[in-house]
């Protein structure tokens, strides 16, 4: 058996090539189809993210309309673009490194961000895709459960998904280390900007039920506030308001601090001593740094969440030599079970001559035995099957052992000598 | 005369070196679990601090029978006995609330006063012979268990103050993921201080019935230093409150004032015994020794 990967990346080709590549869901099943038509007998899976569009492939080894330009036109012509606008992007794996591709890129390890946990359930999403569509045989039921589980071994017997890699989870671990109970708080929005939104909304995940939003333009503010569920605050009444905040996140585009400390020391005579968290995203800055001494306020600007950010990275980076090991060991396991695959038919057709060989026998005897029960006759069959498959355990078991270290080739290629068992035009299964 | 139980042996300190040991070890594996979780197993974070609680009350009881009362006759057994009542409030703490990490501020605690009261060797405090038996429980077993409150509410607002300084110097390590959230160590730092403030009150009240009953501080019971310290840590505890419940103050401030609140604690249970304080305890001479060595002999 062949197997083909080829595809590209968030490393190998700018998001202009990528998009153009792409497979929406209800294309995907389209382009399965159409792939299983042109090349029969082959399976095939399409993997395709934001950052990655790859197709795995694999076919009988004879076919020989099966090679790395047949998939590029492929492509070409689904999606009707030029080969020569892809082509030099594009990765192309056989065997062994796809079948490595594949395992890096399920668990992770080949991901923009190091061991986040979305490919996992990419990847079995693409592979339930192709299931349904018929397009995956036996080989790559065995690689993408191999893969699957490869990815699942990393990431709990590894360091590589620990640790907040996003500037508005790492928000959130703060947070969390302030407040125990979300459902109370108020979150105060200052300004508008994507990061903001994403750190309010993990926070909502969080139990975050009460925001208030405040924006220069009231009507923006408004509009932000219907988006979120939240109340509009005028910016002339932020300081009133600021008290009822727990958790402020500030990103204006303002060229000035927007909050001093005396806004918030009155705020927090108002509060009592109750703790309040700052998360300042703007830069240049929102809030003026001297708030941060201001007691019971933890004031973190985006360098600071952008601090912890990297040194979790750094963190996952060092673990990523263990789980390549961990991966190295199941590409193993599974390249194992394809030298088992290889020897497969051999044995079928080891066990079909033997049996045949004795069936032969069997006829010839037959009339020679003249009226003999059946009964009997019965038990002679049976014996002859018994001593035929005792013979035929031994070679079957080296089979096995020769094959899960390598030498699965060299046993079939002895068997067909000593057996005279012929040359198939195909010994893969 | 002092009671003849209090001239302990040395030998009868020895079990408690193996329970401040283990409460050695326990601090030891707690703390390790914070700074370096993967290291060390919850299985041995689990398993000695109860192997210590378990000798802890047996020897507690063993001293309880020796003295027929309870073990509160001389400094050593005051000390096996608020100790207990720690760990038994960190138990139900915990039990209660689950709170990562308080062990690991708790145990070395503990294991410091054990060491301390352990180093003091054969210098004795003796409780007179002649005490109610009625109002020495009725006084001491509601003050340990609000002193042992206290106690907690002490560790508590250490990791408040911990936590509180990660947070502001922005130190994202274990220290920080490993403890509670501030919100979670005020509010049980409120819940110890409202558990052990009406028992230190309780505990206050009895005495001053007692004394007034027995006269066993004389006429001017009221100048005793342990009465005096007593009385001011009962203050200091309920301007706390007043603060906490009137004025709702919360944070790092409510955080210091539980840890000067609670060396005024230390220093009314130990401190005064150093003042020559007559109160409950008097030094043991040596002619008091001599004289029951001879009734022994």
């Amino acid at each position: 058996m062949n197997i083909l990967v080829v595809g590209l990346n968030h490393k190998s080709a700018s998001v202009e090539i990528r998009e153009q590549l792409a497979f929406s869901p209800s294309r995907v099943t389209e382009a399965l189809d159409r792939f299983c038509r042109c090349f029969p007998s082959s399976e095939v899976v399409i993997l395709s993210t934001c950052n990655r569009v790859e197709l795995y492939a694999c076919s009988p080894k004879t076919s020989s309309e099966f090679t790395e330009e047949a998939i590029f036109d492929f492509l070409a012509g689904f999606h009707g673009i030029e080969k020569a606008r892809f082509r030099e992007n594009m990765y192309v794996y056989q065997d062994l490194e796809a079948v490595n591709h594949l395992f890096f890129v399920a668990s992770s390890l080949d991901s923009m961000v190091l061991g986040e946990s979305q490919i996992v359930g990419q990847v079995k999403e693409a592979y339930a895709t192709a299931c349904s569509q018929g397009a995956t045989g036996k080989v790559f039921h065995q690689l993408f459960q191999q893969a699957l589980n490869a990815a699942k071994e990393v990431h709990t017997h590894s360091k590589i998904a620990q640790g907040k890699v996003s500037i508005s989870s790492v928000a959130v671990e703060f947070a969390e280390r302030i407040f125990q109970d979300f459902s109370d708080k108020t979150v105060f929005i200052i300004g508008a900007g994507e990061m903001a939104e994403l750190v309010l909304k993990s926070l909502v995940e969080q139990g975050v039920r009460a925001v208030m939003v405040s924006n220069r333009s009231y009507d923006r503010a408004v509009a932000l506030a219907n988006e979120c569920g939240g109340k509009a605050v005028r910016f002339d009444s932020l300081e009133e308001e600021l008290a009822k905040a727990d958790i402020v996140i500030s990103s204006t585009a303002a060229p000035h601090y927007v909050l001093h400390p005396e806004h918030i020391k009155g705020a927090m005579q108002r509060r009592k001593g109750t703790p309040m968290f700052l998360i300042d995203i703007a830069v240049p800055r929102d809030i003026n740094p001297e708030v941060g001494k201001i007691e019971n306020v933890y004031l973190y600007n985006i360098d600071d969440l952008q601090g912890v950010v990297s040194q979790n990275v750094e963190e996952r980076t060092r673990e990523v030599e263990k789980c390549r090991a961990m991966v190295e060991e199941e590409v193993e396991e599974f390249m194992a079970w394809m030298e088992e695959m290889k020897i497969v038919p051999a044995i079928a057709r080891l066990r079909h001559h033997f049996h045949h060989v004795g069936k032969e026998e069997l006829e010839r005897l037959r009339p020679k035995l003249g009226n003999l029960s059946e009964e009997y006759w019965q038990e002679v069959v049976y014996t002859m099957e018994r001593t035929l498959n005792k013979l035929l355990h031994r070679p079957l078991e080296v089979g096995k052992e020769e094959a899960k270290n390598g030498g699965g080739y060299r046993y079939v290629e002895t068997i067909k000598k000593l057996f005279g068992i012929g040359h198939h035009q195909d010994s893969s299964p | 005369m002092v009671n003849e139980a209090n001239l302990m042996e040395i030998s009868a300190y020895s079990p408690f070196w193996l329970i401040v040991v283990f409460y050695l070890l326990s601090g030891i594996w707690e703390v390790g679990r914070l700074l370096r979780p993967e290291g060390f197993s919850k299985q041995w974070a689990d398993r000695l601090p109860f192997m210590a609680f378990a000798l802890h009350s047996l020897f507690l009881l063993y001293l309880a029978s020796r003295v027929e009362n309870i073990p509160v006759t001389n400094l050593f057994e005051s000390v096996v006995f608020l100790t207990w009542c720690v760990v038994a409030v960190f138990n139900g703490v915990e039990y209660l609330y689950g709170v990562p990490s308080l062990g690991a501020f708790l145990f070395p605690l503990v294991t410091v006063l054990g060491f301390w009261v352990l180093s003091l060797g054969d210098n004795l405090l003796g409780t007179p012979s002649n005490l109610s038996k009625f109002w020495l429980i009725a006084h001491t077993i509601p003050l340990f268990m609000g002193y042992a409150a206290l106690t907690l509410t002490f560790v508590l607002s250490l990791m408040y103050l911990t936590q509180q300084r990660q947070l502001k110097h922005k130190f994202f390590g274990p220290l920080l993921l490993g403890l509670p959230s501030l919100e979670s160590l005020d509010r049980l730092m409120w819940k110890t201080l409202s558990f052990g403030f009406p028992l230190l009150t309780l505990g206050l009240v009895f005495g001053i019935f007692w004394v007034k009953y027995s006269n066993i501080l004389g006429p001017q019971w009221y100048m005793d230093p342990k009465v005096v310290m007593g009385t001011v840590t009962w203050l200091v505890y309920a301007a706390l409150l007043h603060l906490r419940i009137g004025v709702t103050m919360h944070g790092s401030r409510v955080a210091m004032l539980n840890i000067a609140g609670f060396t005024l604690v230390l220093f009314t249970f130990l401190g005064t015994f150093f003042l020559g304080a007559q109160h409950g305890y008097k030094k043991v001479s040596k002619e008091d020794t001599m004289i029951i060595k001879g009734i022994k002999e």
